[in-house]
């Protein structure tokens, strides 16, 4: 018990500790040798920030449809996968490839492949005569959220078509075979036994990808480092453009604790909504 | 046996005292990359040639944690003796008191002299003292290309910001995918903004970009407004939209495939280009200079310095000297693609003699022209305004937000980081 407890105080609460304690204070790259507390002027600044509204409203977006189509096009995915054919384990290699890529670098190539002059995605549109003029994908902002949330979800995909998958192997057999004697059709066995039986798995892994994608600026670095103009800045973003740019790392550690305590807030409520008093922590 | 132990103990004796005897330097470079490295790591094999006894021990961290390496090992002491630093940290890292001082050494520094004027006084730009000294520098010139502006009917590159709007207006035509300007719209867009506006003044104060010699904000001068609306009509009406999320490959790459033939931009560029565009098809120009007649470049730079603990100085700063010295100082730069410090290299080496470096050398004899300008990257306040800068300039790019709005913004900015 102790050497666990040890474990993760030195590698899980003392960071976050720090990270609360700095939130208070000026440090900045000027002020190292003046380190001083200074109240919750961080906190002030970061709300009073005039596109702190914006940012919540884009993080909200972002989350929201990232999380929304993965989980759709995951299960989705999963379902398809879920019958032994030819070939299926190099089938699931290739589907399940982008998740072992780094999302700094996705954003890189996603962020050529979708430029608006020599983008390819932009090319094949042309060529297959889908389109007539450059789509300007990232640097309209009323396209650019939709744009990497796009990539988001090509990258968010198989997270979950490997997780639910999983779940959906751990089926017995019997039942959806007495479900088909039964006389119960596709619709009526997902409905009443394949999701019910893997919603614990469903639960816990829309929580997880929340807190991950609310928490994963690196597709939008690596893009757009959140503009043009703001319109793909996200708190998380929003967080490492004040650590490098500003160099201002206390103010930056506020944004951290104002998303912990976002989710922190989120995650009781999702849970006790979730479980009804069948599924704890 | 025992005479053969003895002798044996003496040589391990004598190997260890000639290892404690090595004296290791350890440096740390910030603009990592491979070329880089492998440049690097040739003039340091060099040194140590000539130096038996002296090993410096590189360290080479990926570009985008080297600060926070450098303040982590500075801030504990760790074992570092010669640092590199970039102009636009300088400060930051003075302010800590980790750096050396180097002005003794500077004030015993023979070819000093031979330094290109101005490159030492922007080293000095924390408390007029200098903490580095700069081993190359970087100054915006426009690359143009030549089998484009010809197929139009220009056989000379731009004068003026005017003409060259002119130009790149003429040139555009969407319907062609054919653009004028080489826009900037992310990543430190800074220079590019400043550069077109501050062309309309021919008063600024060479050494704050921001303030005119009586001491005025300019983005409260009419001036500026004229300046700013040219650079939104650059954006609006010669470059592509997508531009407003360009950074510094996407500039390189459409001028590289002729989409946009003007482009601003530092000698590190040429570097790349030497291996991408047959040389013929492009040419390096003075910038255009505004109504003013002038125009307002900036010296970047990035340079060694010693660290204030180290237990070598002396020795770091004879490496510091034998990186500057013309000959190295020439590989340096025709390598890796900059502006050698050392104005003999101009003369004495072919390369920097050739037709690519008339833009950059007419500007260096011209300063009634070209007024090279210190921008106040002392003022903590540096770091918040360039991610400032950049996101309500593309604001008003946008039509989001007017350039009056932006201006008083600005202003308001400056004046709260205490610069008026």
């Amino acid at each position: 018990m102790i050497p666990t407890l040890g474990l993760v105080g030195i590698l899980s609460f003392y960071p976050t500790l720090k990270g609360i304690i700095l939130s208070f204070q000026n440090y900045t790259v000027f002020t190292f040798n003046r380190i001083e507390f200074i109240g919750f002027d961080n906190y002030i600044e970061v709300f009073e920030d005039p596109v702190f509204p914006e940012i919540v409203k884009n993080t909200i977006f972002w989350i929201l449809f990232s999380v929304l189509f993965q989980f759709l096009l995951g299960f989705s995915l999963a379902l398809l996968m879920w019958k032994p054919f030819r070939g299926r384990g190099i089938y699931s290699g290739l589907v399940f490839y982008p998740w072992a890529l780094s999302g700094f670098a996705i954003g890189l190539v996603w962020s050529w492949l979708l430029n608006g002059q020599f983008g390819v995605v932009n090319d094949l549109l042309m060529k297959l005569h889908i389109i007539r003029n450059n789509i300007n994908f990232l640097s309209d902002p009323k396209k650019a959220l939709f744009s990497v949330i796009l990539v988001n979800v090509w990258y968010g995909i198989p997270f979950f078509a490997i997780m639910i998958l999983a779940a959906l192997q751990s089926i017995p057999r019997s039942l959806l075979e007495s479900a088909d004697i039964d006389g119960a059709n596709s619709i009526t066995k997902l409905f009443k036994i394949v999701i019910p039986y893997i919603k614990p798995t469903i639960v816990n892994t829309i929580l997880l990808r929340i807190i991950w994608v609310m928490n994963f600026p690196d597709i939008i670095y690596g893009m757009t480092r959140g503009g043009p103009a703001d319109s793909t800045n996200i708190l998380s973003v929003y967080m490492i453009n004040i650590a490098y740019y500003e160099s201002n790392f206390s103010k930056s550690s506020a944004v951290g604790v104002i998303i912990l305590s976002i989710l922190f807030i989120y995650t009781t409520f999702y849970l006790k909504i979730t479980s009804k008093g069948e599924f704890e922590i | 046996m025992k005479l053969r132990f003895l002798v044996l103990s003496l040589l391990i004796f004598l190997f260890s005292f000639l290892i404690a005897e090595e004296i290791t330097l350890n440096m740390i470079q910030v603009f990592t990359s491979p070329l880089r490295t492998k440049v690097l790591e040739k003039i340091i094999s060099d040194f140590e040639k000539m130096h038996p006894g002296v090993k410096i021990n590189l360290i080479s961290p990926p570009y985008e944690t080297a600060y926070q390496k450098i303040y982590l090992m500075v801030s504990t002491n760790q074992p570092l003796d010669i640092v590199e630093v970039g102009d636009w940290s300088l400060s930051s890292l003075a302010s800590m008191g980790k750096l050396e001082n180097l002005e003794p050494y500077i004030a015993k520094w023979e070819d000093k002299k031979y330094l290109l004027p101005g490159v030492l006084d922007s080293a000095r730009i924390y408390k007029g003292t200098a903490y580095l000294i700069p081993n190359a520098v970087y100054v915006k010139a426009l690359f143009y290309r030549k089998d484009i502006l010809e197929k139009y009917g220009y056989k000379e590159p731009p004068k003026t910001v005017e003409e060259m709007y002119e130009m790149a207006k003429n040139i555009t035509d969407p319907s062609k995918n054919q653009y004028g300007f080489d826009f900037r719209g992310k990543g430190f867009p800074t220079a590019f903004i400043d550069l077109i506006m501050t062309s309309y003044f021919d008063d600024i104060d060479p050494s704050n970009m921001y303030l005119t010699k009586d001491g005025k904000l300019i983005f409260e001068d009419p001036r500026a407004k004229k300046g700013l609306e040219m650079y939104v009509k650059l954006y609006r009406d010669t470059a592509p939209r997508d531009s407003i999320n360009w950074g510094f490959d996407e500039q390189v790459n459409a001028f590289a495939s002729g989409i946009t033939p003007l482009l601003y931009q530092d000698p590190d560029t040429l570097g790349l280009l030497k291996d991408t565009l047959p040389k013929e098809k492009f040419g390096i120009a003075p910038l255009p200079v505004g109504p003013s007649g002038k125009a307002y470049p900036t010296f970047g730079f990035a340079g060694w310095g010693i660290t204030s603990y180290s237990k070598h100085k002396d020795l770091a700063w004879e490496f510091i000297k034998y990186f500057n010295s013309p000959e190295v100082n020439a590989y340096w730069c025709k390598e890796y693609g900059a502006l050698p410090v050392d104005k003999r290299v101009y003369d004495m080496d072919p390369y920097f003699n050739s037709e690519f470096f008339y833009g950059w050398k007419y500007m260096f004899n011209h300063p009634e022209i070209y007024q090279f300008t210190a921008y106040p990257l002392a003022n903590e306040k540096w770091g918040e305004w360039n991610n400032l800068h950049e996101k309500t300039m593309q604001k008003v790019l946008l039509g989001k937000m007017s350039i009056d709005e932006v201006l008083k913004k600005w202003a308001d900015f400056w004046k709260k980081a205490g610069l008026k």
